[in-house]
């Protein structure tokens, strides 16, 4: 795998609030606007974009239609969550590198029409969650609350391990005026926080917000002549076990990172210790911990005492999302950890920049199915 | 005051989520609602399989639903402390295990954990199905009961 040949050379965003009394549309266009202006360049150089959403986002056709675009040669819309950033963003690139498409633009928007965390209106449900919703068991932090006991049990894992990886994320979010919640914690906070679903507290899970974050991708050869670094996507990987179904994986105390980590580091010939940032999907702090071991950052159990010991920030070993994850920036379903990873690779990130920062994973998805991109601040 | 504001709505009146069964899920419902948990099998390899399929995962072979003991392990369980998922806004705490049946390795339900306080429930439990009625409609469900 070879994605070199291509570049990121565009970031933009909306501002992340809890509520922003507009359309997913508008939110979508502003931040493609914005990813567009960073690098100079217009609507009239797009001709492909690309987002991903479980059906709740604006279309690729009317976000192109949206900023101006008559004939988009390369639209792909993914039904897909979290577990897809990698994916999209692989897919982009491949676009970009086989000439099906030169600009790329890669969005994903979230409204206040969708929140994940709470079904409130009456449902009929079909599927394998025919099966969970009828017990009243059928979003997210229910699914994860699972595999976070399982991994408590098998290898003594503790809330206050949950917790260091909690209040690591916030003191980052504290560096970054983009992040919805910027007040550090202690432990005591975390513990005093309202438990949601046992063991999760509500420090351990993500924090809904609305808004949109995009991306823009194009040669390299055309990123040489734009305004900022070039940011490289070096290698890619994924994997999807147990149909996407989280209750059937085998063993929870483990997640898709078991199976895409190997895959990943033998396409990039890297090594987790060769990572100066690492920003972890974190739809809730057991998927860093889970995700975490999987990438080889260190041995089973040992996530807490990792992040206790100042490892996963500034002048540890790695720094463990420096914007403060979707946990404390905001959820925006991963996509926000590219635009950070770019930030960080171009040397950008003002109070919260990572020194000398070269490499940086960024991680997506949790559970049985997910991915990770490697992007380097040189072209290999 | 928000004279836009309609009346308040009493959430805890609102069904819970009722299955959508479809071809291959309906034997299931089918056995509920007659006080049986079935689970649907390979009639070629055995294999049990679920969710449902029309044929086998593993050789393709069609599929009947057959009955199961209904004896379990809880495997892992969560603890909903605050309301999620509607129907059930004012039944915090309950407890909900992912219980792996004693057929076959990784054979995997859901299920409510019931007649325990929730705080005792634990890995490795052993549990029993019991069909119980689902409020909101006609659909019967399997709950799991701890067994000594
Ligand atoms: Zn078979």
């Amino acid at each position: 795998m070879d994605l070199s040949g291509c570049a990121v050379v565009g970031i933009g965003r909306t501002a992340y609030t809890r509520r922003s009394g507009r359309t997913g549309l508008a939110l979508a266009a502003e931040a493609v606007r914005a990813a567009l202006d960073d690098c100079g360049l217009t609507a009239a150089d797009v001709d492909g974009i690309t987002c991903f959403s479980t059906g709740d986002s604006a279309s690729p056709l009317r976000v192109a239609h949206a900023i101006g675009i008559d004939d988009i040669g390369w639209a792909v819309g993914i039904h897909a969550g979290g577990n897809a950033v990698a994916t999209v963003i692989a897919n982009a690139a491949a676009a970009v590198i086989t000439g099906q498409a030169e600009t790329v633009v890669v969005y994903r928007v979230l409204d206040a029409s969708v929140r994940y965390g709470k079904v409130t209106a009456e449902v009929s449900v079909g599927g394998v969650e025919q099966f969970a919703g009828p017990h009243g068991y059928l979003v997210p932090p229910q699914w994860f609350a699972m595999w976070a006991r399982r991994h408590q049990h098998v290898y003594g894992s503790t809330c206050e391990d949950l917790g260091a990886i909690a209040i690591n994320g916030r003191n980052h979010a504290a560096n970054n005026p983009h992040a919805i919640a910027r007040d550090p914690i202690s432990l005591d906070d975390y513990l005093a926080g309202r438990m949601v679903v046992e063991p999760f507290r509500v420090f351990d899970c993500a924090y809904e917000v609305d808004g949109a974050v995009a991306l823009v991708l194009t040669t390299a050869e055309r990123a040489a002549d734009l305004r900022h670094p070039a940011v490289h996507p070096i290698g890619a990987a994924d994997s999807t076990g147990a149909g996407g179904m989280p209750d059937l994986w085998d063993d929870q105390t483990a997640m898709y990172s078991r199976d895409a980590a190997p895959r990943l580091w033998a396409r990039t010939g890297l090594s987790p210790a060769d990572i100066d940032v690492a920003c972890m999907y974190d739809c809730f702090t057991y998927t860093i911990m889970a995700t975490f071991e999987d990438y080889g950052f260190c041995g089973k159990g040992e996530v807490g005492d990792y992040f206790r010991e100042g490892r996963a920030t500034y002048g540890g070993d790695v720094v463990v999302n420096p914007h403060g994850g979707l946990l404390s920036e905001g959820y925006l379903h991963g996509l926000n950890h590219h635009y950070e990873a770019v930030l960080q690779l171009r040397g950008q990130a003002g109070a919260r920049q990572v020194p000398d920062a070269e490499l940086a994973l960024v991680t997506a998805g949790a559970g049985p199915y997910g991915g990770a991109i490697v992007y380097s601040s040189r072209r290999p | 005051m928000n004279a836009s504001q309609g009346p308040a709505v009493d959430r805890s009146a609102l069904r819970p989520p009722q299955p959508a069964p479809d071809v291959d899920t309906a034997p299931f419902w089918e056995a509920t609602a007659s006080g049986h948990l079935s689970i649907c099998r390979c009639q070629q390899c055995g294999l049990w399989l679920q969710p449902p399929l029309e044929r086998c995962r593993r050789c393709a072979a069609s599929t009947a639903f057959e009955p199961v003991s209904g004896d379990g392990t809880v495997s892992t369980f969560i603890i909903q402390r605050q309301p999620a998922v509607v129907g059930f806004f004012d039944k915090v705490p309950y407890a909900v295990a992912l219980v792996d049946l004693a057929e076959q390795p990784g054979l995997r339900l859901p299920g409510r954990i019931v007649d325990i306080d929730p705080d005792d429930v634990a890995i490795g439990m052993r549990a029993r199905a019991r069909i119980d009625a689902l409020a909101g409609g006609d659909f019967h469900l399997p709950v799991f009961v701890p067994v000594d």
